[in-house]
């Protein structure tokens, strides 16, 4: 009951544009980003990352202020879940790198060491979801205990696969997002959106269709290697790395056209940079200097972040893509209040 | 007598003709070298469909592009693309922790759905437990020698190809030392002698 205030009190655009106009845009995205992903994936795959791989997190980090309550109240256990389960899975995560160029573990054991780190997210979003559970006495969740196990099955039997398959399954969690976003703020949307939705998997077929026979990309130098290698090129030897890298970047794109775009515009009446529009800043038990500070320190990250793509892409983008799994397991708890 | 020579000579010609493909008998002393011939090497497992085409003038064995980098990469003693499927599980102590979540996950599923009243989720969970039942049994069909074995589907290939029509079935591929092939490739079909109507 909580969140569904929060998001009609949300701050609404002055211009709306029409149903029309959104469908539009949400069609003519998909298309573009089919389009150039299949063309050029590997170069629009480093001007994407570059420019928007940052600017999309600080958008991300805002919206989820935006969402965090002033008091967690009775959320407490589970925001406490949330962030303890977030340090703890990102820190593991950070230094699963570390250990591995440390220590000569065999390719056995490393797969045993990632199956345990997936398991532990599972058993995390399991926690959380028993959490939300406790709040929504109507909603039956306990089918999602069997489909948890089944998850730790499969994790167990293909750790590589499954980590491949948060890579690819990540970016479509913004779409849900938008949805709930639209479902709240702006019901007359929401349907047209799900129709474009609809039209994501067609794409999706269409490219595989294209792709699938396509040489795979050139992976001579060290940048092209790590994007191949990021689309699963290694986990997939047998499926062309062109189409994987396609597909792969298709989503990203996707991912930060509704952080940076859909969603900033469809509920700031506001300017974005004003701290007084989040509400744990504008309430006046909230913090609003601790938000500030915050985002602001966000902001010096972003610049921090394409400083280091111009010095050095190739080393930026891999500590990037470890650190960012940060933002990957921030989506859960979020996304779960607003289910 | 001369005919008794003249057979003889014969018989031994053909014995040379006969026997010119087989490998030579393995002499004593030559015994422990030949026990060090390496093992066959296992490369890849593949489909292989053996057809008759009436226009052909000499028959063909169609390699694909993907096999014949396999077959590249396991000459050079690199490690070639392991098949997905095969990327899978391969560790016991893996397979074990799956196996005993997979079961718990359809254990605790088939309790819900017992316990469930009907509606959409039964339906749903119905659906999920039938759909993994189904995948799961073709993966143990497929990959886990469960089914009928290999030679099952290469029973009918004297008849199917009496009647010049495809037959399809599993192949292991090998590569073995060139002695034992002498430059040519073999293709041993596992056909059970099938006695004539009336034999014992």
């Amino acid at each position: 009951m909580q969140s569904a205030v929060e998001l009609r009190s949300w701050p609404t655009a002055r211009s709306v544009p029409s149903g029309r106009v959104f469908v539009a845009i949400v069609v003519l995205c998909l298309i573009s980003s089919a389009a150039f992903a299949s063309l050029l994936p590997l170069q629009v795959s480093i001007v994407t990352v570059f420019f928007f791989a940052g600017p999309h997190n600080w958008f991300e980090l805002r919206y989820f202020l935006m969402r965090l309550p002033v008091r967690l109240g009775r959320s407490r256990n589970f925001f406490l879940t949330a962030f303890v389960g977030l340090g703890v899975l990102t820190l593991v995560y950070i230094s699963l790198p570390i250990v591995y160029n440390a220590t000569t573990l065999s390719e056995d054991a490393w797969s045993t060491v990632i199956a345990t780190w997936n398991t532990a997210l599972i058993v995390w979003l399991g926690a959380l979801v028993w959490l939300r559970s406790k709040q929504k006495p109507r909603a039956n969740w306990t089918w999602l205990i069997p489909l948890g196990l089944a998850l730790c099955s499969l994790n167990w039997l293909g750790p590589n696969f499954f980590s491949l398959a948060i890579v690819y399954v990540h970016p479509l969690i913004a779409l849900w997002f938008l949805d709930r976003h639209l479902r709240r703020t702006r019901p007359a949307w929401s349907r047209a959106y799900r129709r474009c939705l609809c039209l994501l998997p067609f794409v999706l077929v269409g490219m595989i269709w294209q792709l699938s026979h396509t040489p795979s990309l050139a992976d001579n130098n060290g940048l092209f290697w790590r994007i191949t290698q990021h689309s699963g090129a290694e986990v997939l030897p047998q499926v062309s790395s062109h189409l994987l890298v396609s597909v792969h970047l298709f989503l990203e794109m996707l991912h930060y056209a509704v952080w940076i775009v859909a969603l900033p515009l469809i509920g700031s009446r506001a300017r974005f940079w004003d701290v007084k529009t989040v509400p744990v800043a504008r309430h006046p038990k909230g913090f609003p200097r601790l938000v500030g500070g915050v985002l602001v320190f966000a902001l010096i990250v972003v610049g921090a972040l394409w400083f280091g793509f111009s010095i050095d892409y190739a080393t930026t983008r891999d500590v990037y893509f470890t650190v960012a799994i940060a933002h990957v397991l921030a989506e859960a708890p979020f996304l779960l209040r607003m289910i | 007598m001369k005919a008794l020579l003249f057979a003889c000579c014969v018989v031994f010609l053909s014995a040379v003709l006969a026997n010119a493909d087989l490998r030579p008998p393995i002499k004593p002393a030559n015994q422990n070298a030949a026990q060090a011939t390496p093992e066959p090497k296992y490369i890849l497992h593949t489909g292989l469909e053996i057809s008759t085409d009436p226009k052909a003038y000499e028959a063909r064995l169609q390699i694909s592009q993907s096999q014949l980098q396999n077959f590249r990469a396991a000459l050079d003693s690199a490690p070639a693309n392991p098949p997905v499927v095969g990327a899978i599980a391969a560790s016991a102590p893996r397979t074990i922790i799956a196996g005993l979540l997979m079961f718990l996950a359809v254990s605790v599923a088939g309790v819900l759905l017992a316990r469930s009243s009907f509606g959409r989720t039964q339906k749903a969970l119905g659906t999920i437990i039938i759909v993994a039942v189904v995948l799961g049994a073709a993966a143990i069909i497929t990959r886990g020698n469960a089914g009928p074995p290999g030679s099952y589907r290469w029973r009918n290939l004297p008849q199917a190809l009496a009647k010049g029509e495809p037959t399809t079935g599993g192949v292991d591929i090998e590569v073995v030392p060139d002695d034992q092939l002498q430059g040519r490739m073999r293709l041993i079909i596992p056909l059970k002698k099938q006695n004539a109507p009336g034999e014992e």
